[in-house]
C-alpha cells in the first residue's frame, strides 16, 4: 500500500551530470528543463524560440540523444547526462565547430547551438551520412537566416573526412 | 512559459508501484513518458494533475519482443528506437515507415508510439499502421489485466478507452502467417516536420486480401471494411482503383480547418490511397520473388 | 580590377567563434541578478473596441506582484515616421492582442497570474479587416484624430478617412499613352500579410536607476533610433536623450521585425514606474506573430499598355495596402513602393497611387523587401502575360524594357549605374532559358520562370552613419559603429574595410555590438544600406586615422606627407626607401624625437556619412522633382521547378539569382544572403499562410501551423551570381543586397507554374493545395 504523497510546496534538490560535471540544483517539479539550465545553472546556449518543441533552438543532448529541453521537466533528468554546446566547446573546437566557422555557415547564430548538437549526434552515430540523412538530422532545427545549404556543406565536409566521436 | 501550478512527481521503480499510484490517484494523476504532448498541454493551460507518474524507470516497457507470431512493442519504445529496430523494419514495415514521418529527430528521441495513441489526437501517425494489423493494446491495472483490440481503443478526438487506473504496457500485433507488405502515406504541407492533414495505411496480403485505414479525416482513425471487401480477391487494375477511390467519399468525412480544406483532404486521401495501395502491392511482389 | 588584400575575400566572420561556441549572448541570456522583475502583458480580446474600464485590484493582491500599469500611466504617442501609436492602448484598442496593461512582478509565474486577474471592460466597435472596406464612404474611422498626428513632411494623411498616407506619381500622360498602345492589360493581384519569424523572439530589459538613467538592453536593429523614440516619448517623465542608453547584444535574426520600436518601449516605460529594478519583457512566439510588425498586405490593380514590339508605354499602378492598426513605420513601406512601383523598367508615362490604409489588424511595418516583394508579384506576372499575348519571349521583353543608367525613374531623377542587363543575361544562361525540360515521371510537369527585381533603401534624406576608430598600442583596432550585425556579417565587412585602408589584418580589428553611450550614431540597420552607408563612415574614419598618422610622421620625421604610404601595418615612403615605421610603435604614444620629447598622441579616427544629395522635396501631387532614393540595386532571377499534378506539390529543382552588388566585399557572406533570402522568399510563396478569424484574431501564431522551411524543404540547387557595376559613392564600389534576394521569388514561382501547367495564379500564398485544386478545376473545365 503506497502512502498518498503529501501535497507540499515542493522545492527539491536534484543532481545530474552537466557537460561532464556533477551539478546540483533546487527545483519545483513543474520547472521546465530549459528554464532550469538557463536561469539556475547559467547555461545559456540552449535558447527559447517557440516554447513548444517546434523550432529546435532548445535542443540539448540527453544521454547522447538530441531532445527538446522545453518539453522536459527538470525532475526527469535526475541522475542522467546532459551535454550542451558549452560541453562540446570545453576542450577546444570540435571538427564540426571548426568547419562551421571556416565556412561562415551561421548568420545570426541563434539556431547554432541546436544545429551543432543535432549534427554532432548525427556524426557520432553515422560518421558518413548521406545528404538526405544530414537534412533529416537537422530538420528539427529551424533557421531563418542561412537557407541551410552552408550548414549542410560544412557537415558534409566533416563527414567526408575521418570523424572521431565528439563527447 | 512557466506552468502556473506545481504537481507531485513520482518515478516508480516497478510496474506494481506505478499501478498502486494509479489506483490511488486515478484521474488526478497523469502518466509521463516522452512528455512531448503532455508538456505542451500543461503550458497551454490544460489542468495540472496532482501527481505526475514518470514511468521511464520501468525497464520492461522498453522492449521490442518477437515471441512466435506475436510482436510486442513496449509503451516506452520511442519512434527513434522503432526506426533503429531491424525487427520492426522487417516485420512491421508500415509502422517503420510512419515512424520516419513523425515530427523531427529531437522529438522522436523522446516521443513514444504508445504515447502517440494515448494522446489520440486526430493527426496521429501510429494509428493507421496499428489498425491495419489489428493490433492489441495491453492494459494493466492494480487488479486487472486486459487486451483491447485497437479498433475499440479510439473513442473520440483525444479520448481513448483507457480506464483511470490503467497503464498501457504496450501494443502487440499478430504477424500474418502469409507474406504481407504495408505502405503508409501522410499528407503534409511540406517535407519538414508537420502534423498530418490526412493519412492512409494499406496492407497487402499474399492471399489477395487488403487492409485499409484512414486517419486524420475524422475524429478517430478507422479501417474501411467496405473498401477492403471491394478489393478482396480482385485483380487491382486501374478501373478497380478508380472505383475504390470513389468509395472513399462515402467512408471519410474530412473537415476544413486552418491546415487544409475538406476538398483537398478528400482528393489527397484518394491519391494517397492509390499510391499506398500500389506501393504495398509492389513491395509484396518483391517479397514473393 | 584592383587587387585588394581583404576586400573581396571570404574572411571568416569576426563573431563566428562566439556563435559556434555558444558564447554569443542574446538579450535573454544576460543575467540581471535576483532583483530582476518580470512584466506580463494584458492583451485585447477585441479587434476594435472602446476601453470602458480596467480593474486591477485583484491582480495587485497576488503575492510578489509589485505594480500594474495601463495606458493612463503613459498618455504619450510615439512613432518613427508618424506619431500614431501608444505605449499601452488609451481610449480604445485597434487590433486583437493589442497591449492594454502590464503586471510587474518578482517572478514570471506571479506576473502571469496577475495578468490573468486584470479585468478589462470593452464596448466593441465595428471592426474593419479589409483595406478595401476601410476606404468605403461609411466606414468606421479607426483614427478619428488622424489630422493631428505629427508626421514627416513627405507624408500626406487624408483627414476624416482611414487613409493615413497617399503617395502619388504622375509622370507623362498615361491616358494618351494607353490610347496609343497596341495592347492594354488590366488586372488585380492579392498579397496577404506575412510574419518575419526570426528564431529569437523580441526581448527587452530596461532599468531606470536611481540616478535618473534609463538603460535598455534590447534585441534590436536600431539602438540609436530606439534611444531617440524612447527619449521623445518619455520626455514628459523628465527623460533627456543623454539619460537614455541602449545596449544592443547579439540579435537572433531581425528581417525588419526588430527595427523601429515595438514592445521595447513598454519595458522602458515600465522601468520608469519601478525605479531601481531591471524589468524584463520576453515576447512569446505567439506574440511574436500577432503583436510585432507584420509585413503589410496589399491589393494591387495594374494597367499596362505596350506597343506591339514589346515596349512598355504606360503603367497605372494602384496599391491598396492593409497597413494595420498603427502605421508609424508601415506608412513608409507604402511610400517607398509608391516611388518605385514601376519595377526596374523604363516607363515614360506613369500613374501610381499607393494608399496606406488603417485596418483592425496588427501593425504593418518593415519587413525584408519593404514592399517591393509585394508589388513585384503582380508586376512581373503582368509583364509575362503581356509577353505571351504579344508572342515575345519573357526574358526578351525584359531586355527590351530593362532600365539602364541615366533612364528616368518614376519620380524624374536618373537611374544609377547598374548591371541589370548583365544580370539578365547571366541568369538566363544559368537557368538554360529557352530549353524546355520534361519530367521522366508522367504525373509531373516542369516549368521555368524568370523575374527581374530591384530595390532602393527607403530612408529619410538625412539617415546617417558614423564611426569612431581607435588604434591601440599594438596597432590592433577597435572600430565603433552602431550598425548591427543581424546575421548578415556587417561587423566582419566593416573590419575588412578598415583593414584594407590601414593595411591591418581584420583578425586584429574588433567591431562589436554597440552601446549608444559609447558608439556613435547609426540611423538603423535596415534598408540594405549599412554596407554602403556605415561602410562609408568606417572607410572615412580609417582614412581619417591614416591622415593623422601621416601628418604625425611627416611632422616628426620631416618626410613629405604625399610620399607616405601604408604597407603591412608599417608607414613607408616612396622617397625614402629605408624609412620603416611600424604602426605599433606609436599609435598611442606619439613619435619620439631626438630631444626626448614626443610629437602627436593617440590616433583616433572619425568618419560620418550622410548622403547630401537626396531630398524628399517634390510636388505632392506628382512626386516629380525629388531625389528620395539614394540608388537602386538590381537583379534578375530564374527558376526551374517540378509540379506533381496529382498533389500540387512543388519541388524547386534550380533557382538562380544574379545581383549587381557593385563590389562584393565578402563573397561567402554575400552568397549567404542570396541562399537565405531565396529560401525566405520561397517560404512566403509555398508555405506561409497567415489566417485570421472573424474576430480579427490570428488563428495560427505558431510554427505548428505557420510553416517556415526546414532543411528538408530547400531547393535542389541555388546558384548565386554576382555582377559588379561599381556604385560610385559606395565603399570600394559596394551597394547593399541584403533584402533583394527574396524580392523576385513570388512572381518567379507563379510564372514557372504557368509555364508548367497553364494555370495563372494571382494571389499568395501558392500552396500545394491551391495548385492542386486549380488543376482539378482546369481538368474539369477541359472535359
Amino acid at each position: 500500500m503506497v502512502k498518498k504523497l503529501k501535497k507540499t510546496n515542493n522545492m527539491k534538490k536534484i543532481s545530474f551530470t552537466l557537460n561532464g560535471e556533477l551539478r546540483y540544483v533546487t527545483i519545483d517539479n513543474s520547472d521546465i528543463l530549459l528554464e532550469v539550465l538557463r536561469e539556475k545553472l547559467g547555461v545559456k546556449s540552449p535558447k527559447c524560440g517557440c516554447d513548444n518543441g517546434d523550432c529546435g533552438a532548445c535542443t540539448i543532448l540527453l544521454n547522447g540523444k538530441s531532445v527538446r529541453s522545453c518539453l522536459i521537466f527538470a525532475a526527469e533528468v535526475e541522475g542522467q547526462e546532459i551535454t550542451t554546446l558549452e560541453g562540446i566547446s570545453k576542450n577546444g573546437l570540435s571538427p564540426l565547430q571548426k568547419e562551421f566557422l571556416a565556412q561562415n555557415s551561421f548568420q545570426c547564430g541563434f539556431c547554432a547551438p541546436g544545429v551543432i548538437l543535432a549534427s554532432t549526434e548525427l556524426l557520432n552515430n553515422n560518421p558518413h551520412p548521406s545528404l538526405l540523412q544530414i537534412k533529416e538530422a537537422i530538420a528539427g532545427n529551424l533557421c531563418r537566416c542561412t537557407g541551410y545549404t552552408p550548414i549542410i556543406k560544412a557537415i558534409q565536409t566533416v563527414a567526408d573526412r575521418n570523424y572521431e566521436k565528439t563527447v | 512559459m512557466p506552468i502556473p501550478h506545481d504537481f507531485e512527481y513520482a518515478k516508480p521503480s516497478s510496474v506494481d508501484e506505478a499501478l498502486d499510484l494509479l489506483s490511488e490517484y486515478g484521474k488526478n494523476a497523469k502518466v509521463l513518458a516522452g512528455g512531448t504532448d503532455l508538456a505542451n498541454l500543461l503550458k497551454q493551460g490544460f489542468p495540472v494533475p496532482e501527481l505526475m507518474i514518470d514511468i521511464k524507470g520501468l525497464a520492461e516497457l522498453y522492449q521490442i519482443k518477437l515471441t512466435g507470431d506475436e510482436l510486442f512493442i513496449g509503451s516506452l519504445v520511442t519512434f527513434t528506437t522503432i526506426i533503429k529496430s531491424d525487427i520492426i523494419k522487417k516485420k512491421f514495415n508500415i509502422l517503420w515507415d510512419a515512424a520516419h514521418l513523425v515530427a523531427s529527430n529531437g522529438v522522436r528521441n523522446r516521443a513514444t508510439m504508445v504515447g502517440n495513441i494515448c494522446s489520440a489526437v486526430a493527426c496521429m501517425d501510429s494509428a493507421a499502421p496499428l489498425l491495419v494489423h489489428d493490433a492489441f493494446i495491453h492494459l494493466k491495472s492494480k487488479n486487472n489485466e486486459r487486451k483491447l483490440p485497437v479498433a475499440q481503443w479510439f473513442v473520440d478526438n483525444r479520448k481513448t478507452a483507457i480506464n483511470e487506473d490503467e497503464l498501457v504496457m504496450g501494443v502487440s500485433i499478430q504477424l500474418p502467417k502469409q507474406k504481407y507488405a504495408g505502405s503508409y502515406q501522410k499528407l503534409m504541407r511540406y517535407s519538414g516536420e508537420d502534423l498530418s492533414q490526412a493519412n492512409v495505411g494499406v496492407l497487402a496480403l499474399e492471399d489477395s486480401s487488403f487492409r485499409v485505414a484512414f486517419g486524420s479525416v475524422g475524429p478517430i482513425p478507422k479501417r474501411s471494411l467496405k473498401i477492403e471487401h471491394f478489393l478482396d480477391q480482385k485483380e487491382i487494375t486501374a478501373a478497380v482503383i478508380e472505383e475504390a477511390k470513389a468509395m472513399i467519399e462515402t467512408v471519410i468525412a474530412p473537415i476544413t480547418d486552418v491546415r487544409a480544406t475538406k476538398e483537398y483532404r478528400m482528393h489527397m486521401t484518394k491519391v494517397m490511397f492509390e499510391r499506398g495501395l500500389k506501393e504495398a502491392i509492389e513491395r509484396l511482389n518483391l517479397l514473393k520473388n | 580590377m584592383k587587387n585588394y588584400k581583404y576586400i573581396g575575400k571570404p574572411i571568416v566572420k569576426v563573431d563566428g567563434k562566439d556563435k559556434v561556441t555558444g558564447a554569443a549572448l542574446y538579450t535573454d541570456d544576460i543575467d540581471f541578478g535576483p532583483d530582476l522583475l518580470y512584466a506580463e502583458i494584458v492583451e485585447s480580446v477585441h479587434a476594435h473596441a472602446m476601453i470602458i474600464g480596467i480593474e486591477t485590484e485583484e491582480a495587485l493582491k497576488v503575492p510578489e506582484v509589485l505594480a500594474v500599469v495601463t495606458g493612463k500611466d503613459f498618455p504619450y504617442t510615439f512613432g518613427l515616421y508618424m506619431k500614431d501609436r501608444f505605449i499601452f492602448a488609451q481610449d480604445r484598442v485597434r487590433f486583437y492582442g493589442e497591449q492594454i496593461a502590464a503586471v510587474v512582478a518578482r517572478t514570471p509565474k506571479a506576473a502571469k497570474m496577475g495578468a490573468e486577474l486584470v479585468r478589462v471592460h470593452y464596448k466593441p466597435l465595428p471592426k474593419v479587416t479589409s483595406q478595401l472596406d476601410a476606404i468605403k464612404e461609411d466606414c468606421e474611422l479607426l483614427h478619428p484624430d488622424l489630422e493631428n498626428y505629427p508626421h514627416v513632411p513627405w507624408f500626406f494623411p487624408k483627414a476624416h478617412t482611414n487613409i493615413a498616407h497617399q503617395r502619388k506619381i504622375r509622370k507623362g500622360d498615361v491616358d494618351k499613352a494607353f490610347a496609343e498602345s497596341d495592347y492594354v492589360l488590366e488586372d488585380e493581384y492579392f498579397v496577404p500579410r506575412y510574419s518575419h519569424c526570426a528564431i529569437e523572439p523580441h526581448a527587452c530589459v530596461a532599468k531606470y536607476d536611481l540616478s535618473g538613467r534609463l538603460t535598455v538592453w534590447a534585441s534590436s536593429q536600431s539602438p540609436h533610433t530606439q534611444r531617440h523614440l524612447f527619449a521623445e516619448a518619455l520626455a514628459p517623465l523628465g527623460i533627456r536623450h543623454n539619460d537614455v542608453r541602449v545596449i544592443a547584444p547579439y540579435v537572433g535574426g531581425g528581417f525588419g521585425s526588430k527595427a523601429g520600436v515595438t514592445m521595447e518601449i513598454m519595458a522602458a516605460a515600465i522601468a520608469i514606474k519601478t525605479p531601481g529594478h531591471p524589468v524584463k519583457i520576453m515576447w512569446s512566439r505567439e506574440r511574436e506573430f500577432y503583436n510585432t510588425y507584420q509585413r503589410l498586405g496589399v491589393v494591387t490593380k495594374l494597367k499596362m499598355g505596350v506597343s506591339k514590339d514589346g515596349k512598355i508605354k504606360a503603367l497605372k499602378h494602384d496599391l491598396y495596402w492593409d497597413a494595420g492598426a498603427y502605421v508609424e513605420y508601415g506608412a513608409n513601406v507604402v511610400n517607398a513602393v509608391g516611388l518605385s512601383a514601376i519595377g526596374p523598367y523604363k516607363v515614360d508615362n506613369v500613374w501610381i497611387d499607393s494608399y496606406c490604409i488603417y485596418t483592425n489588424l496588427p501593425p504593418g511595418g518593415p519587413y525584408r523587401g519593404f514592399g517591393y516583394s509585394e508589388f513585384l508579384f503582380g508586376l512581373e506576372i503582368h509583364i509575362n502575360r503581356i509577353a505571351k499575348h504579344l508572342n515575345i519571349d519573357p526574358v526578351e521583353i525584359r531586355r527590351i524594357n530593362g532600365i539602364k543608367e541615366g533612364d528616368k525613374l518614376a519620380y524624374g531623377a536618373s537611374m544609377n549605374p547598374s548591371g541589370l542587363h548583365q544580370a539578365i543575361d547571366k541568369a538566363a544562361e544559368a537557368i538554360e532559358w529557352g530549353k524546355k525540360e520534361v519530367s521522366t515521371d508522367p504525373k509531373k510537369v516542369i516549368g521555368k520562370g524568370f523575374s527581374l527585381f530591384w530595390k532602393a533603401p527607403a530612408m529619410p534624406p538625412n539617415a546617417s552613419s558614423s564611426c569612431f576608430l581607435k588604434l591601440n598600442e599594438d596597432a590592433s583596432v577597435n572600430v565603433m559603429i552602431s550598425g548591427m550585425d543581424i546575421g548578415q556579417g556587417l561587423l566582419t565587412v566593416m573590419a575588412q574595410i578598415a583593414g584594407e585602408v590601414l593595411t591591418i589584418d581584420p583578425s586584429k580589428i574588433r567591431v562589436e555590438n554597440p552601446d549608444t553611450d559609447r558608439n556613435p550614431y547609426e540611423w538603423q540597420t535596415v534598408a540594405s544600406h549599412v554596407t554602403w552607408s556605415c561602410g562609408n563612415a568606417v572607410k572615412k574614419a580609417a582614412l581619417d586615422a591614416k591622415e593623422q598618422i601621416f601628418e604625425m610622421v611627416s611632422k616628426a620625421r620631416f618626410i613629405p606627407k604625399d610620399t607616405l604610404y601604408l604597407e603591412d601595418e608599417t608607414v613607408k615612403s616612396t622617397q625614402h626607401a629605408y624609412f620603416n615605421l611600424p604602426l605599433k610603435d606609436f599609435m598611442i604614444t606619439g613619435i619620439p624625437m631626438e630631444d626626448g620629447s614626443f610629437k602627436g598622441g593617440p590616433i583616433l579616427g572619425r568618419g560620418v556619412f550622410m548622403p547630401e544629395f537626396t531630398s524628399t522635396k517634390a510636388d505632392p501631387e506628382t512626386s516629380q522633382g525629388g531625389h528620395p532614393n539614394v540608388h537602386y540595386t538590381v537583379g534578375a532571377a530564374g527558376i526551374k521547378l517540378e509540379i506533381d499534378t496529382e498533389t500540387g506539390k512543388i519541388k524547386i529543382l534550380k533557382i538562380v539569382e544574379a545581383i549587381d552588388a557593385g563590389k562584393v566585399l565578402n563573397p561567402s557572406l554575400a552568397e549567404g544572403q542570396i541562399i537565405g533570402g531565396v529560401l525566405q522568399g520561397i517560404s512566403t510563396v509555398l508555405y506561409e499562410d497567415m489566417r485570421f478569424d472573424q474576430r480579427g484574431k490570428m488563428l495560427n501564431p505558431n510554427f505548428t501551423d505557420y510553416k517556415i522551411p526546414t532543411a528538408l524543404d530547400i531547393p535542389d540547387e541555388t546558384v548565386p551570381i554576382f555582377v559588379e557595376v561599381e556604385q560610385p559613392d559606395g565603399p570600394f564600389g559596394a551597394r547593399g543586397i541584403g533584402e533583394h534576394p527574396m524580392v523576385p521569388i513570388a512572381p518567379l514561382i507563379a510564372n514557372a507554374i504557368f509555364d508548367a501547367t497553364g494555370i495563372r495564379i494571382k494571389s499568395l500564398p501558392i500552396t500545394a493545395e491551391k495548385i492542386c485544386l486549380a488543376l482539378l478545376e482546369k481538368n474539369k473545365e477541359e472535359k
